[in-house]
């Protein structure tokens, strides 16, 4: 778990001007800070693929957004993700908080890399958007690591340099819920 | 019912330093009346994305006033965005839907809902305090400089004739100079002219 206070610091740090999200369990803690905090301006969306499209205009407009969604918002945004910060090439921290890895992570070691068939992704003791989120990310050549504990939070910093000097979305993956 | 130019004719006139984002079947024809370092292009994108992209803008630059000429298909991809306008509190939106009930650059396959869909009472419904109906030129082009003027998010509908634009690219030897440059030069561009004339 990852204490959601590290990431609000490191987010001020980098001066991180807007947060653009659909909540979910996982982000809670973060938003709860985050909308006390007030410091970075939180912008509630109705579908995540908006976040993108919203961010890539915050960017053109001179701010430093974030984007915090979950692993299934990451698929639902597909098409907005691919025609505008990627094709725009704006750089961006993505912060997907992880549906589905506590069950995954178990497994992990013993599913090959692209084995989610059909059997594997209705299997009911798997949530299906595990399976298919990191295959998703190296689909759309979105680089990424795992945020798993505190440790992990220098990674975040790293994560944002890697996306300006790309000038593309870098993601982190929140695997268990920010505390 | 306007024709594209009595759409477009009148709010390039008035039309200052407003970053202007069009989309779908405006994005060639607004090249007639303008070619505004402020003007870009939602094309080679991602359909039903160019309202919230001119959303970000807007929030990046409350100072300055953003105008999104949006498709009335593009508009149904995306209604979210509507309360998404309202819900961020941006006071310099200004949202055009260009009503022409069809997919033109496809070829003028109907949208769904041609003949019924009420985009004014969605608006209404998401918020807007400021809505516009048109279909008569004369009533848009006396009104026009008012909505240009006002605070506050507006929604304008546009009832317009269908023409026949065809598929978006963008290359360099396009007559409509926003497409002459890729996405991601085009996005360069108006972050550079927001930045020199702020």
């Amino acid at each position: 778990m990852v204490q959601a206070k590290l990431i609000l610091e490191s987010l001020k740090q980098l001066k991180v001007t807007h947060v653009l999200t659909v909540p979910d369990n996982g982000s809670r803690a973060l938003l709860d800070l985050l909308w006390s905090d007030r410091e970075i301006q939180v912008v509630s969306v109705t579908r995540e693929g908006e976040a993108f499209a919203i961010a890539a205009g915050l960017w053109v407009g001179g701010k430093i957004p974030v984007i915090l969604i979950q692993n299934t918002g990451l698929l639902e945004s597909g098409d907005a993700l691919r025609g505008t910060v990627l094709r725009m090439r704006v750089p961006l921290l993505c912060l997907i908080t992880c549906r589905g890895y506590a069950k995954f992570s178990a497994l992990k070691a013993s599913i090959a890399p692209g084995a989610a068939d059909a059997e594997l992704l209705s299997r009911p003791d798997l949530d299906s958007i595990a399976l298919l989120t990191e295959p998703t990310l190296r689909a759309w050549s979105i680089p990424f690591e795992l945020l798993e504990s505190d440790a992990d939070t220098c990674k975040i910093a790293d994560a944002f340099r890697k996306a300006q000097t790309l000038e593309q979305p870098v993601a982190l993956l929140l695997t268990s819920s920010t505390t | 019912m306007l024709t594209k130019h009595e759409l477009l004719e009148p709010l390039a006139r008035l039309r200052n330093d407003q970053v202007v984002v069009t989309t779908m079947a405006t994005v060639r024809p607004w090249t007639r009346y303008s070619e505004h370092a402020l003007d870009f292009a939602s094309a080679d994108s991602a359909m039903g994305h160019a309202a919230d992209f001119a959303l970000g803008i807007a929030l990046a630059r409350p100072e300055r006033k953003v105008i999104c000429l949006n498709g009335d298909g593009s508009m149904l991809m995306s209604l979210g965005t509507l309360v998404t306008i309202m819900s961020s509190g941006a006071k310099n939106f200004i949202l055009f839907v260009v009503q022409n009930d069809s997919y033109e650059i496809t070829g003028n396959q109907p949208i769904p809902g041609t003949g019924f869909v009420d985009f004014r009472a969605m608006a209404k419904a998401a918020g807007f305090l400021r809505v516009y109906a048109f279909d008569d030129p004369r009533d848009y082009g006396s009104a026009l400089p008012g909505i240009l003027a006002g605070d506050g998010a507006v929604f304008v509908t546009v009832k317009v004739e269908p023409g026949s634009e065809g598929p978006l690219c963008r290359r360099p030897e396009e007559s409509a100079h926003y497409l002459r440059y890729s996405l991601a030069e085009s996005v360069r561009r108006v972050q550079r002219a927001l930045r020199n004339s702020a």
